[in-house]
């Protein structure tokens, strides 16, 4: 009985020895990138992975497009006491630690890495050309979007065009010139208006088309001081307008209310957010608060508001300043009152972003929809470069009157401001006037900051006559931001740092 | 052992001559002696008791376990060990020290009993979970717990206080390299009652404990608020009432434990049943937590060669939670303590219309009486442990053992967040349930040879085999917009708006291969060597196998020739080792490249997205801890003084860390195995029996210093991690650094210089004030600005040194205990008081504010009351977090024996006792004993040292307890 027992023990022992030693890793619930790519579908995962990134809380959610917003004359600092690194981005006083480009900046770069390692992936399939460059041109465009807002902030920096698998080997590399990445840029829009679609199914704007493309290399080229070809792009979106269902909306309004976003024929390209749902830092937008009124109903922060001078210089006739701005509004206890009134910041708040953010208490994680660019500007696109680059003539105006005539319908009433531009202004006026049109049409937009770079408009609109006066201002300095400094720390090859930090 | 058990055996002498005899099987003796005499009784394990006979003719004694024997057995890794040939670091906690108070577990009761073992509470809150170190922490992101082994179920669940008869905590590498490459935090191995063959036994304890918060903090009222708030915003209007928020949310709390165990056998079959129940009402409204277990060890002998045994084990636990150290309070999320200090006092509980008032000043967060009321949080969690094993004595020499067990961990978590509250008005309710399954499977088979080579040699060789797998479930679901809120978290299909529901699974699998060899000459040189070699799925592609060896010596110079005329020495031993040790560290799947799902939108519906988010580091490792140790165990007169002495010094070596990246590779880091963290320090414990007649008064006394050190760092960087709450949004995001040189966990800011008076000259700097009354901060940097240049290290929250001291008294039939524990150099950063105390006018405030600055105060360190204020971690916010504390005071009555035979039970005792009653400290905040964020096993529970914000605060007791034996 015994022996029995030690047979069946000795046995034991050495059955739980034989076949337990297999310490491979099979994961279950995880996706490796080596086997990742098979169908296209698959590269269109992984193009949507880069539109999360760029639909995010680091993004477009909230730390790049205040940041933008911050540094422009249109938006000022309402709350004083909010974190240090707004207040620097907003008064000119940034340095190289700056917690909000600390966020934006790898929020870019990962958008870049998506979109690079999609290209690779749908490279790497080896389908006809006619299958697989729709989506290799949509991961393009990604990369050329994304580089084209990061050379405008920060000037030279590290331009990585191909999926990155050892991380190691880049540990060296240098920045390129603004003229290298620019030429980058619209070697991937060209591609892109090449081979991208006319529209997608349900007509979504989140994507882009090939009008998305062009508008994109129109602006492209605008800034780079090319007005003929910025026109010639902006004339093609015109001319093929209804390819793209593109059209100006009829009330003004509707641009800004999220319960209608999906549905705007204006947008060419723009960024979806889902309200209540939140994940991390996907589809997290705090725009709502962040330009709310403070200690009112809307339990705003109240820190992204406007000078007072930017509302009071607004005629008051424009239908847009209504829209853009709330000039009164709840208080917690039920009153009505007007700015002056306000608990806190006594001026009024930015409406474009909070009016209307869908089903939510104090607007964060709102249903709005970012629109990062609309037909009205590839208009006004239109009407300058064509006033540079040929004259001021019956066109240029046109393409603003259009612009001027939808304004003019105040919610169903057509008002008769503001009237249409007068004919045969002198070119400088003209285009004063444009980027006077453009500062208010796109209030709010994140491209004001954009325009006075390149137009260098920093002296006067900083100066003490200008909307925000900010004599921190330093031309040679403030139109880059710095490169993070542990970027430099880490790489010393990215030196030297943007001249005056 | 168990109390009223009759002892057969016990040797009787009559002191002074050579006259003696021994109990027998019933516990009697008789002896012949003179009225005057007095006899000795003596026992192994036992303390010697002296009598005088005093002209009685029948004696009844009590003998009490002998807490510091060196004689008794200590069980280390797979196997026992007399404690005079132990070569390791070991010490033992018997069964007495954890059941002497009403604790949640045993982690809680372990506190203050052993040398170079530090708890502390993570939380006060009923059934919260407590921070273990031993030898301090030897890593930095990976965890630096240690393991429990219970009854060899390495990883088991651990059983309550009632049902264990020790726990040996292993510290050094000798010791604890058995356990190989999850050892380098140390061992706690735990051994549960077992039946004794002879006698049955009964036993019941209950108590009932009393209990209250450990403090309060002094705050404004209504008219000293509204005053406060009216100096930054002339128009500001009261509410006009004044609420004490902190009475609103306490309690008197309440602690029902119950445990009735039966213990028995014979020489064939022996057992031990136990039940459990501990039912604790918290302290805050709306906290509750109760646990119920029942354990059942059986230990059958089958012939001369085979023993079998089986252990089973199960346990439910339901706690009722609120919400407190939140990592992100504003006005969705805010905790009910933080909220009740700093919620408005010149506000009601109730608006008009009987909803609840919300903050007017600041972020406008619920109120404390709302979220203690309102907000739902349930866990409940299940757990069985089987274990069964079978010893079979090959030759009297060869034991073979091998045992297989298993233990499943159900867990589920329900909580509801409803339409009352700021979050879930905005989204009509919101409900979510998260349940995980965890399954634990190990099989150990080893055998042990034991001989002696001649008379002066013994030798005892060990190998063997362990395969563990391990697996977890994780899965659940969100849900917002209910029609009502009476569903709570069981209709989540009744949501309009469902959230993405969630799942996870990981599984992974240890193969290893272990041996021990002891051996000794003549009784006097020892000398131990310990190997594992363990197979890790976890591991990457390269490294799937470690090896951790150790070493030690020891010389029993008591048994040397020169020493045997020295009686004052009893015993001393001097031992010294060193090892290897691993600390597992990486998680399944870590060192594989991966793309992870993203959350994108197209067309206002989510699609299925993912990006790449890691790279792989097929060189991967474990952490290695190489440890040194050097002590001596010394026992004086008989043993009647115990020390033991440790110096030691552990080097952790490639520590898991984040080497980051250049960000512009689009990959923020790669784990990798970078840096050093080196913990050294001296232990000092002593045992003494101070008086043996009538009167006994026994001490326990330990200390322990340890040095905590950062020795390397990816590229010799700084290493900077943020651990504010989220709604503090002035404070930088680096609140911690990693430096070289420099202890984990210390605090990163500014040094506060006190307020600018009237002829101070202001430093420049954006975003600091310049204004008289205003918070001066030094410029460390001598660059003439301040700016983030001139924050630097301001505080260390590690102790210098901790100790704990218990004295036991007894007289009659009465015994006394006073247990004091204390921590001696600890830094503490209070995010709490810089909340409250920054005087910008966006919440309540201490009474401190009544000091803050005015033109007819101005000899104070409180600024003045402004608006503009940003919050800002400075020194002003370290404090000293030394305190002492008495930690238990117990007074008992042990019925005498006729009384007790009268009542036909074998012994009765009844005890009043007090814990956490008195503390000494220079703290301002509530209690020295705080952990913010600091739970969890990674690289917060490491780094979140001593910091203060929204914490549970922990009870004092006052406990009626009886414990009878049949």
């Amino acid at each position: 009985m015994k022996n029995k027992i030690l047979r069946i023990f000795i046995i034991g022992f050495f059955f739980s020895v034989i076949g337990c030693a297999d310490l491979d890793e099979n994961p279950v619930g995880l996706l490796a990138p080596e086997t990742f790519f098979k169908t296209t579908k698959d590269v269109e995962v992984a193009i949507f992975g880069a539109y999360g990134v760029i639909a995010s809380e680091s993004l477009f959610g909230r730390h790049f497009s205040c940041a933008l917003m911050f540094r422009s004359d249109m938006v000022d600092i309402g709350n004083r006491s909010t974190s240090a690194e707004r207040i620097q981005i907003n008064d000119f006083n940034m340095d190289d630690r700056n917690g909000m480009v600390a966020r934006f900046w790898p929020a870019w770069y990962r958008v870049i890495n998506a979109a690079n390692a999609a290209e690779a992936g749908a490279i790497s399939l080896g389908l006809p050309e006619e299958e697989i460059n729709p989506l290799i041109a949509e991961a393009r465009f990604i990369r050329a979007f994304s580089y084209y807002h990061m050379v405008r902030v920060f000037g030279e920096i590290p331009y990585i065009d191909f999926a990155v698998s050892d991380p190691l080997t880049l540990a060296t590399i240098s920045k390129t010139s603004e003229d290298d990445i620019y030429i980058g840029i619209l070697a991937d829009l060209e591609f892109a208006k090449q081979w991208l679609p006319d529209t997608y199914a349900s007509d979504v704007r989140t994507r882009p088309t090939k009008g998305t493309a062009a508008s994109y290399l129109a602006s492209v080229h605008l800034t780079q001081g090319d007005f003929a070809n910025a026109y010639s792009e902006a004339k093609w979106v015109i001319d093929h307008k209804d390819d793209f269902n593109y059209k100006l909306e009829d009330d003004f309004q509707d641009l800004f209310r999220s319960d209608m976003a999906d549905d705007l024929q204006e947008t060419i390209f723009t960024f979806d957010f889902l309200g209540q749902q939140s994940q991390g830092d996907y589809n997290t937008d705090y725009m709502a608060p962040m330009v709310g009124v403070r200690n009112a109903a809307e339990l705003g922060f109240g820190v992204s508001v406007p000078s007072l001078l930017v509302y009071t210089s607004w005629n008051e006739l424009d239908y847009r300043r209504k829209v853009s701005f709330t000039d009164s509004t709840f208080l917690t206890n039920g009153t009505w009152v007007g700015y002056p009134d306000f608990p806190n910041e006594k001026r009024p708040h930015i409406a474009k972003w909070r009016r209307y953010p869908g089903v939510t208490g104090d607007g964060r994680i709102s249903d709005y929809n970012y629109p990062d660019f609309r037909y009205a500007e590839v208009l006004l696109i239109a009407a300058e470069a064509l006033a540079e680059s040929v004259g001021v003539n019956a066109e240029a105006e046109g393409y603003v009157n259009q612009v001027r005539a939808r304004a003019r319908n105040w919610a169903g009433t057509v008002t008769a401001f503001p009237a249409d531009v007068t004919p045969g202004m002198n070119k400088t006026d003209f285009i004063n006037m444009v980027l006077e049109e453009r500062r208010l049409e796109l209030a709010f937009e994140w491209k004001r900051w954009y325009d006075i770079k390149r137009r260098d408009l920093g002296a006067a609109v900083f100066g003490p006559g200008g909307l925000e006066p900010r004599p921190e201002f330093d031309a040679s300095r403030d139109y880059l931001m710095p490169l993070p400094a542990s970027e430099l720390i880490m790489n010393p090859n990215l030196e030297p740092q943007n001249p005056g930090y | 052992m168990e109390i009223g058990e009759k002892l057969p055996g016990v040797s009787i002498r009559l002191e002074g001559t050579t006259t003696g005899t021994v109990t027998d099987a019933d516990g009697r003796y008789s002896i012949e002696a003179p009225n005057t005499g007095v006899l000795m009784f003596s026992f192994i394990g036992f303390e010697t008791q002296r009598v005088e006979i005093a002209n009685r003719t029948q004696i009844d004694v009590v003998l009490n376990t002998d807490l510091i024997s060196l004689n008794e057995v200590v069980v280390v890794g797979y196997g026992t060990v007399k404690k005079s040939d132990l070569t390791g670091s070991v010490t033992s906690v018997k069964s007495e020290q954890l059941t002497a108070y009403p604790a949640v577990n045993a982690e809680q009761a372990l506190q203050g009993r052993a040398a170079g073992v530090q708890i502390q509470s993570n939380n006060g809150a009923p059934g919260s979970d407590f921070k273990i170190r031993i030898r301090g922490a030897s890593s930095i992101n990976a965890s630096s717990d240690p393991i429990f082994v219970i009854d060899g179920f390495v990883g088991g669940v651990l059983p309550p206080p009632e049902d264990i008869q020790s726990m040996e905590v292993l510290k050094d590498a000798s010791a604890t390299a058995i356990y190989g490459s999850r050892a380098a935090n140390g061992v706690i191995i735990v051994t549960t009652k077992k039946g004794k063959a002879g006698t049955t036994n009964v036993q019941f304890n209950t108590s009932y404990s009393f209990q209250k918060e450990i403090g309060r903090l002094d705050l404004l009222d209504g008219e000293q608020f509204t005053d406060y708030i009216t100096e930054i915003n002339p128009g500001y209007v009261s509410s006009g009432e004044n609420t004490d928020w902190q009475d609103e949310i306490f309690r008197p709390g309440a602690i029902q434990n119950y445990s009735l165990s039966a213990s028995g056998g014979n020489d064939v079959a022996r057992y031990y049943v136990g039940a459990t129940s501990f039912d604790q009402k918290g302290i805050i409204k709306g906290s509750d937590y109760g646990r119920f277990s029942v354990t059942s060890n059986l230990d059958f002998t089958a012939g001369k060669r085979v023993d079998i045994g089986l252990n089973l084990f199960a346990q439910r636990e339901n706690q009722q939670g609120t919400k407190t150290q939140e990592t992100s309070g504003g006005a969705n999320n805010t905790g009910v303590v933080s909220s009740s200090y700093k919620f408005m006092p010149d506000q009601g509980i109730y608006k008009p219309d009987g909803s609840y008032t919300t903050a007017l000043v600041g972020d406008p967060t619920d109120n404390p009486v709302a979220v203690a009321n309102e907000y739902q949080n349930e866990t409940v969690t299940d757990r069985f442990q089987g274990n069964v094993y079978g010893e079979f004595k090959i030759l009297e020499s060869l034991k073979f053992r091998t045992s297989f067990g298993a233990s499943v961990n159900n867990g589920r978590t329900g909580t509801f967040i409803p339409t009352t509250l700021n979050q879930g008005r905005n989204v009509g309710g919101q409900g979510s349930i998260n349940s995980s399954k965890r399954t634990n499977f190990i099989n150990e088979n080893y055998l042990t040879y034991t001989t002696s080579l001649g008379v002066d040699h013994s030798l005892t060789v060990l190998a063997g085999y362990s395969f563990q797998k391990f697996s977890n479930e994780t899965w659940g679901a969100t849900s917002q917009s209910f029609i009502t809120n009476a569903v709570s978290f069981w209709d989540l299909d009744g949501g309009a708006v469902a959230q993405p529901p969630n799942s996870s699974f990981t599984e992974s699998v240890i193969s290893s291969y272990y041996g021990r060899l002891n051996y000794s000459y003549k009784d006097k040189y020892l000398l131990t060597f310990n190997a594992r070699y363990d197979g890790s799925s976890n591991f990457s592609k390269d490294n799937k196998w470690a090896f951790f060896p150790s070493g030690a010596l020891a010389w029993n110079m008591k048994n040397e020739t020169f020493m045997t005329d020295i009686n004052v020495v009893s015993f001393w031993k001097w031992r010294v080792s060193y090892g290897l040790t691993g600390n597992q560290a990486i998680n399944p799947y870590q060192s594989l490249a991966r793309f992870d799902k993203v959350f994108t939108i197209i067309n206002g519906t989510p699609v299925n997205a993912a990006r790449p988010t890691s790279v792989a580091n097929n060189s991967l490792t474990w952490e290695t801890a190489a440890q040194f140790d050097i002590g001596a165990d010394i026992g004086l007169w008989n043993d009647r003084l115990t020390v033991t002495a440790d110096y030691y010094n552990r080097v952790t070596s490639d520590l898991l860390f984040q080497l980051p990246l250049p960000q512009y590779t689009g990959f923020g880091s790669v784990l990798s195995n970078v840096g050093k963290v080196e913990n050294k320090g001296f232990e000092f414990s002593l045992a003494s029996r101070n008086l043996v007649g009538e009167f006994k008064w026994n001490s326990d006394f330990n200390i322990s210093f340890n040095k905590n050190k950062v020795l390397e760092l990816p590229d010799g960087n700084d290493v900077f991690t943020g651990s504010r709450p989220g709604h503090l949004v002035g404070i930088s995001g680096s609140t911690q650094i990693l430096r070289e040189g420099y202890p984990v966990g210390s605090f990163w800011g500014f040094e506060y210089d006190g307020v600018y008076q009237a002829d101070d000259s202001f430093i420049p700097g954006s975003g600091f004030e310049q204004s008289v009354g205003g918070e001066k901060f030094r410029d460390v940097s001598d660059d003439g600005n301040l700016n983030s240049a001139d924050q630097t290290i301001i505080g260390n929250p590690n102790p210098k040194f901790t100790w704990g001291f218990s004295n036991d008294f007894s007289w009659k039939n009465f015994d006394l205990n006073i247990f004091f524990q204390g921590s001696q150099g600890n830094d503490i950063l209070s995010y709490t008081l810089l909340e409250l105390e920054t005087m910008s006018g966006f919440n309540n405030s201490t009474t401190r504010a009544l000091d803050r600055w005015t033109p007819t105060n101005t000899d104070t360190d409180v600024p003045k009351a402004f608006g503009g204020r940003s919050q800002r971690v400075s020194s002003r916010w370290v404090f000293d977090g030394s305190y002492v504390r008495l930690k238990n005071i117990a007074l008992g009555y042990t019925l005498p024996k006729n009384l007790v035979d009268k009542l036909a039970i074998q012994r009765l005792r009844i005890y009043v006792s007090a814990q956490n009653i008195l503390t000494f400290t220079d703290y301002p905040g509530i209690d020295p004993e705080v952990n913010y964020s600091s739970g969890g096993s990674g690289s917060a529970s490491n780094q979140n040292l001593g910091l203060d914000y929204g914490s549970y605060p922990n009870a004092k007791s006052f406990t009626l307890g009886l414990s009878i034996g049949f």
